[in-house]
Parts: structure tokens; sequence; C-alpha cells
């Protein structure tokens, strides 16, 4: 049974592709130092992902997974090469194309629950009953409708994170981007808003780009894994995972996927046993890699 | 939650009754030792006369509706005069953070004017514009306006990056931006520098119409005191700006304030049950 496989070659599929990445380009120039020296964070990357896939993105601390995410969301603007979202470059696609959850603390803390996920939705000036038919069925989905009328502060940082998707999902992106959305939580409140991301991906279809230096969670939500190398500060491998949708998020092949990309990856991965380490905790940053950013 | 919440609600209800008392209480030995004080004899009627003569005075000036029309009108000029600095002091506040460079200076500039003294604009003032009640109100905004504008310039310049990412990132700019994320995100400090500026109107208020002899208002009904030596009356008119001071700056702003630190989760109690 073929449970790992690398991609050399790009996904064949019948699926249509909803973003092109190509020949990305992307350095810093750290003019703090007397030496003005240049960083290059990713060099010629080439990514194509299909409409509805869920995939994850995974590596070291300044592998540069966050800046292709910055990138595609259009927060960073400066970079050389061609995203294409829907076969249209970015320069000209809306920004609520490419809708961010971020890791915390991106809420608004002077709206409620309900305000928070409108937000986007009267910036867009779409009408009122409109709206709230829209919200509404949103906290239906992220299943907070307690908490409707609650401010930030009296949520749990799960309960954040849920408000933050519905937030992102309102505005109907073509891609939802979560960028390590679920670090700063706890195991606990972690796994079950992996199924919750996992169910809300079952019922609306999205394509998501999701970043993590967490491996687990790149196998437990991901159709295909990316793995990112600060080396290379390009991608390092691909990797299918085959477990079958609607997945639970306790599949025995979720944990053996994982061994298997830990005992694979050479030292810049995983460096004297961390692949001991409960694959709840795999933390790629317990390594000490210099750190590029 | 309910339940604490509730428990709460009691306890402040308890303690707003305490305090209720105290206040009497403290009126009450005040206003003792002033009779005791009128008593004594060391000073004339005419320079301190009794609480009683003051209620009389009050009583007065009610009766010819003197009170209420001043107080009307020295509210009314308050309303423009600070209505007038929030909107240029936000606006200005704005275009500094909008345009760095001029942050910088008028940054430095106005923390300077915030506490230049408001009765030193007045020569200025009756010169400049005179002695009428666009004279009073240029007093009032040149004395109320810098807080307002400083507290919108930094208020704006300390929102969180993640904010202002994630509403642009959902489609917000230009205006949009402004509305739907700088001004509520900027709230908790301007409320602040909103209420510093409104105490600061406040005392330009009062001044200015003293020196610039308004003809109706409470500092004209306090200048008409000194002038008849009319002790009674000026203690009166001295009650009813203190009275309106509290109520604003101690139920409006204070009531604002809460509601706002609610919200955001700024309220320490608040913080201690959520733990």
């Amino acid at each position: 049974m073929l449970i790992v496989s690398n991609l050399d070659v790009p996904l064949q599929t019948n699926e249509k592709s909803i973003l092109e990445l190509e020949n990305i380009f992307k350095e810093y120039s750290d003019r703090k130092n007397k030496t003005h020296t240049k960083l290059i964070v990713i060099n010629n990357l080439n990514l194509t992902i299909k409409k509805s896939e869920f995939v994850t993105i995974v590596g070291p601390s300044g592998c540069g997974k966050s800046t292709i995410l910055n990138l595609v969301a259009g927060l960073d603007q400066v970079f050389d090469g061609q995203i294409n979202v829907d076969d249209k470059p970015i320069s000209i696609s809306p920004s609520t194309d490419r809708v961010v959850v971020f890791q915390e603390g991106a809420l608004f803390p002077w709206l409620t629950v309900y305000g928070n996920i409108e937000f986007g939705l009267a910036i867009a000036k779409v009408p009122k009953d409109k709206r709230k038919e829209k919200v509404m069925k949103l906290i239906e989905m992220v299943q907070l409708s307690n908490f409707t009328n609650a401010y930030i502060h009296q949520l749990s940082g799960g309960m954040k994170q849920r408000v933050a998707i519905a937030r992102a999902l309102a505005l109907n992106p073509k891609i939802l981007l979560m960028d390590e959305p679920f670090a700063a939580l706890d195991v606990q409140t972690r796994k079950m808003l992996y199924s919750h991301i996992l169910r809300i991906h079952e019922e609306t279809k999205k394509t998501i780009l999701f970043v993590t230096h967490n491996i687990h969670e790149a196998v437990a939500l991901g159709d295909r894994v990316i793995i990112m190398s600060p080396k290379l500060a390009n991608i390092k491998k691909q990797i299918i995972v085959n477990i079958p949708r609607p997945r639970s998020i306790d599949h025995p092949l979720v944990e053996s996927i994982t061994r298997a990309i830990l005992s694979e990856s050479d030292e810049s991965f995983v460096n004297g046993g961390v692949a001991e380490i409960e694959p709840d905790n795999v933390d790629i940053n317990n390594n000490v890699i210099p750190t590029v950013r | 939650m309910l339940k604490l919440k509730v428990q709460k609600r009691v306890a402040d209800k308890k303690i707003n009754l305490d305090g209720f008392l105290n206040t009497i209480l403290f009126i009450a030995v005040f206003i003792g030792i002033w009779q005791l004080a009128y008593l004594s004899g060391i000073w004339p009627k005419v320079s301190l006369p009794p609480p009683i003569m003051v209620i009389e005075s009050f009583y007065d000036l009610i009766q010819d509706n003197t009170l209420l029309i001043s107080i009307g009108m020295t509210l009314y000029r308050l309303l423009i005069g600070f209505a007038a600095s929030v909107v240029i002091g936000v606006g200005v506040g704005l275009a500094m953070v909008r345009f760095t460079g001029f942050g910088k200076t008028m940054s430095s500039f106005a923390i300077g004017l915030q506490s230049f003294p408001s009765v030193a604009w007045i020569p200025f003032a009756i010169l400049f514009i005179g002695l009428n009640d666009a004279g009073i109100l240029f007093v009032v905004i040149m004395s109320s306006v810098f807080s307002v504008m400083m507290s919108a310039y930094s208020g704006i310049r300390n929102i969180p990056t993640i904010y202002l990412k994630a509403a642009k990132n959902m489609g917000a700019k230009g205006f949009s931006l402004f509305r739907y994320l700088m001004i509520p995100a900027a709230t908790p400090a301007l409320i602040i520098g909103i209420k510093q500026a409104w105490s600061f109107a406040w005392h330009a208020l009062v001044g200015a119409e003293i020196l610039m002899a308004a003809s109706i208002g409470i500092g004209h009904i306090l200048l008409v005191g000194r002038e008849f030596l009319l002790m009674d009356q000026i203690i009166a008119s001295m009650i009813t700006i203190f009275a309106l001071g509290m109520i604003f700056d101690k139920v409006i702003f204070a009531k604002l304030e809460d509601k706002v630190r609610e919200k955001w989760g700024l309220r320490q109690e608040q913080d201690i049950e959520n733990r």
C-alpha cells in the first residue's frame, strides 16, 4: 500500500486549477547591518492548487511558508514572478478573493461576534437583510449561536478562531488562506478545531491554503502536504495524503504518514530525537535551526 | 457567569448607596462649618454670607429665569466650541497620521499648546476677533483642540498592524478603512482625549465669559456678582459651575469610558471574572 508518494511532476487531474504560482522569487534586504545583506526567502517556486483542494504548507521557521501566504493574500506586493487566481493575475483580482485567517488577535474587540463576521460584508455594502441571513448561517456553521452578541474578550481561544474562520468565509473567498491559525491553542482545543475545519471544508468545498509548522496538523488536514526547506528556499517535497474524506483526525494513517515524513527528513528537519515526541506535539521549531527572519 | 453578574450588580448598588450617604454626610459637615464660620463674625456678611442667603440667591436666580438662561447660553457655547474642537482635532489628527513629516512637527507643537494656559489666549482673541461670542469660541477651541488632536494622532498610530492588515484584506480602503477601522479602533484613546478636551473647554469658557464680558452666561452672573458685591450670587454661580462640571465629568464621560472599556474587555474586574 502506497501511502506516501513523492511528486516530481505536478498533479495530473481533471479538476481546474484555481491558484498558480509561477517562478516566484522573493528576497528581503537587511538594512540594519552595515553590510547590506540580501536574504533569498523564496527562490523560483512553482505551485498549482486545484479547486476545492486542501493544501497544507509545512516547514520550519524562516522557510518562507508565511511569505508565500502573504504574497498570495496581497499583503506583500513586492516580488518577482506571477501569481494567478482563476487565471487572472492577483494585481487585478480583489483581495476579498483571498481572505486570511490570522494566527490570533486579528478579531476586532469593539465588535461582537456578529459584528466581526459582518465586517467584510458591511464594507462591501451588502444590504442589511442579506448580511443578517449570511452571518447567522455562518454563526450556525461554526456552532457559536449562543455567542452571537458576545464580545471577543468573552470568548475562549478556540471560539475566537472559529469566529475568525466565519469572518473570512463571509466574503465567500475563492481561496481561504490560513496562517498558523491554531498555533497558539492547546492540543485539546486544536483537535476540536481540526474537526471543525474538516467539516467546514466538507460543507463549503472551499480551496484552502493552510500554513503550519506542525507536521501532524498538516497531514491530518491536507489533501496534499507541501514541505518547504529554508536551505532550498523552495519546495522540498510534496506528499499526497490519501486518507478518504470525510476524514477522522484520529485515522491511523495520519500518524504513520507523520512518522514517515519525520523519519525521511534530513537533519534540517529532524534533529536528534524529535521523532520520539508525541505526534501531537511534533513541532519543527523545536529544532535549533538558525532563524533566517 | 450570569449569577456572578447579578451578584456584582447587587454589590455595585450597595457601594453606590454607601457612597451616596457619604456624600450627603460630607455636604452636611461642610455646610455646618460654613455656618459656624459665618456665626464667628470674623468675616463681614458681604464677604461671607450664610448658607441660607446663597440658597435664597439660588431661588431668586431661578425665579427670574436668569440661571436657566445663563446655563443654557453657557452650555450652548460649550457644545459648539467643543464640537468644533472634536471635528477639527480629529481631522488634523488624521492629516498628521497621513503626512508623517507634518505629524512629527505638529505633534511637538500640539504638546506645547496643550498645556498653554487658556486665559493667555484671551487678549489675543479680543484683538484678533473681538469682544463677542466668536472670540469666546476661539478661546474655547484653542484650549481644547490640541488634546483631541493628540489623542486622535496617537490613537490611530497605535492601532495594531494586524487590525489594519485584516481590514485591508477584507476589502477596506480609503474612507471605509477610516470609518470601520481607524475610528472604532482608536476610540479608547480618543475618549480619554475628548474627556480632557471637555474639561479644558469648560475651564476656558468660564474664564472667557468673565474676562470677555459676555452679556449672558454663568461667567456673566459671576462678573455681575463681583461688580455689585453680591457674594451670595457669586457662590451660587460657583456651585452651579461645580455641579455642571461634575455632571459631565462623572456622569456622562465616566459612563462612556466605562462602556468602552467593558466592550473592549479592558475592565479589570471583568478580566478577573473571566479567568
